[in-house]
């Protein structure tokens, strides 16, 4: 079990490195900064709500941005591995393949949410700057992000581990967008009268992720109070979710012959 | 050095499939390949390119799963994993993360290899030292040369003190003196008990380090033992080199003892049947010739090579 952890952590740290290193990912880090700074200007235009304008927007730049770092990064995090053929040499070693993906995994989730952090304290600047409120209800909400991030990042690395980065980020993006909507189509699939509807709406919505567990920006932004279980829940939803996830990437990878 | 020693690595009957074109067609790779390789010796797999040597490899590494057949790896079958901290491994044209140093690689391996925290870092320096990178081992690997890759390589594969290690192509992309080094390398480690399975088609680096060979030709093994019994079986022709050779006894050489004359001047290359040896040289020395020299025209590792690819393209 120690073995199986300082191996997985030497590929996450690894991963992490590769991420850090990697120039495009700062290009849109500041991209995301720009876009919350943005913020400030736009809600100069209302005369009402105007804090509350400010920090949807920088809200919605740090979930988009943050969204398209994992998935930009993620989809290509096996597949790269094969085609580059680094993978050879770190299969030869005693690490299972599941090992591999956890570490990868690992390595970029971490990534994400330094990005994440990076842009929060982008945000927070900006909030303080334009005398915005900031409450702790803030950092729930860029916590709950995390815990999407998260799942994200997992559902990108279970793409990479069996088709291109093109398609995967394709898939991937979907379920993201899905997973904001799929309450959605759940509550409407609940509406309907016929009951195949029903029950094919309860069956999506129990295998594609709910990201709006996640998504508590109303809340934080309009001083809305935040429940601890739902907090607790989201979790708990991330942790069996993002495993989940991971296994069924580990059996599909583990039946692929590495070319 | 024996050879002889217990079964390190074993393959049997090993038959793998690729699927092609949208997996409905398949195609056959491996078709039967069993060999053993012993402890302590150097292990040359050698076959022209296409034959199956890289994909053999693959199913040794568990890379790749064999559709029919098993191999094993110090008697633990390949598809495990906890046993690899014994083993090394040097692809082919072996790339790595480019944004990392030679250092922070090879610590990277030793920590996926096992390699305590303790020693690790003096590990790195001793490996760095034996492939000569230690002035740029502070160098990303984006800028280095093929053949300082290929020493990393090297090094990755050794980082953790295995005892078997497998080499894809190791001289692939190295100089003269890279060669030699790797070559020096090799037989150190075959010196400190080690055994090594080197992927080649570079014939003459398996004669000149390699104990045991097998040959695998279109997906099967054709052959397999040891250098000096596969090209010293059968009869071989003999040469005699002679000068001042009268023309009357060459036609006799030629018509009586079915010898091959060839050269140039005054020095005459006589090829013939080693039976017909010690009659043919009563003949040229009664005729006034000098010897010169002569020798068994033993077939070299390359005519027991061709000789496996013409008959397997025979079978086809």
């Amino acid at each position: 079990m120690t073995k199986s952890l300082v191996r997985i952590h030497a590929l996450a740290t690894n991963t992490f490195r590769e991420a850090i290193r990697n120039k495009l990912l700062y290009a849109l880090l500041g991209f995301s900064v720009v876009m919350i700074a943005a913020g400030a200007l736009i809600s100069t235009l209302s005369y009402v709500e105007v804090d509350e304008i400010l920090q949807d927007m920088g809200m919605a730049a740090i979930r988009l941005f943050s969204a398209g770092i994992a998935i930009f990064v993620g989809v290509g995090l096996i597949h790269d591995e094969v085609e580059r053929r680094t993978i050879f040499t770190i299969l030869s070693k005693p690490v299972t393949r599941s090992e591999f993906l956890v570490g990868k995994w690992a390595g970029l989730t971490f990534t994400v949410w330094l990005q994440l952090l990076l842009m929060t304290l982008a945000f927070a600047v900006v909030s303080l700057l334009a005398g915005a409120d900031l409450t702790l209800r803030h950092g729930v909400a860029v916590g709950l992000l995390g815990l999407e991030l998260m799942v994200l990042v997992a559902v990108a690395t279970l793409f990479s581990s069996f088709t291109t980065p093109m398609l995967a980020s394709f898939y991937t993006f979907g379920i993201w967008l899905i997973g904001h909507l799929s309450r959605d189509l759940y509550l409407l699939g609940q509406q309907s009268d016929s009951d195949s509807v029903s029950r094919v709406a309860s069956a999506i919505y129990a295998v594609l992720p709910d990201f709006e567990i996640f998504n508590k920006t109303l809340e934080a932004v309009h001083g809305l109070p935040i429940q601890g279980h739902e907090v607790g829940f989201a979790l708990l939803y991330a942790a069996g979710y993002a495993s989940a996830t991971l296994i069924l990437a580990s059996s599909i990878f583990a039946r692929r012959d590495l070319k | 050095m024996s050879g002889e020693g217990r079964e390190v690595v074993r393959a049997e009957n090993l038959v793998k499939d690729f699927r092609v074109g949208f997996g409905i067609r398949k195609r056959r790779v491996l078709s039967d390949v069993s060999f053993a390789a012993h402890e302590g010796e150097i292990f040359g797999f050698v076959g022209p390119n296409g034959a199956g040597k890289t994909t053999t490899l693959k199913v040794l590494m568990g890379l790749v799963r064999p559709t029919s057949g098993s191999a094993s790896i110090l008697g633990r079958n390949v598809a495990e994993s906890e046993f690899r901290d014994q083993i090394g491994f040097l692809p082919e044209n072996p790339y790595f993360y480019p944004f990392l140093t030679a250092r922070e690689i090879l610590d990277f391996y030793a920590r996926l290899s096992g390699v305590e925290a303790r020693g690790r870092a003096a590990r790195v320096e001793e490996l760095l030292a034996l492939v000569h990178l230690e002035s740029a081992a502070d160098a990303r690997l984006k800028t280095y040369s093929k053949g300082m890759l290929q020493r990393v390589g090297v090094a990755q594969a050794l980082i953790h003190d295995p005892s078997v290690v497998f080499l894809d192509e190791p001289m692939s992309g190295l100089d003269p003196i890279g060669r030699r080094e790797v070559r020096e390398v090799i037989l150190a480690l075959r010196a400190a008990g080690k055994t090594v399975f080197m992927n080649t088609h570079i014939l003459s680096d398996v004669e000149m380090i390699c104990d045991r060979v097998a040959i695998i030709v279109k997906g099967a093994i054709r052959r397999e033992g040891r250098i000096g019994d596969l090209v010293g079986s059968g009869t071989h022709d003999t040469q005699i080199v002679a000068t001042g050779l009268p023309a009357a006894t060459a036609g006799e050489l030629e018509s009586r003892h079915g010898a091959k004359l060839r050269g140039q001047g005054d020095r005459i290359e006589i090829q013939l049947s080693e039976k017909e040896v010690e009659r043919a040289l009563a003949t040229v020395v009664q005729s006034g010739a000098r010897v010169v020299s002569v020798a068994s025209l033993r077939p070299s590792l390359e005519d027991v090579f061709m000789d496996a690819v013409r008959s397997a393209e025979e079978v086809r």
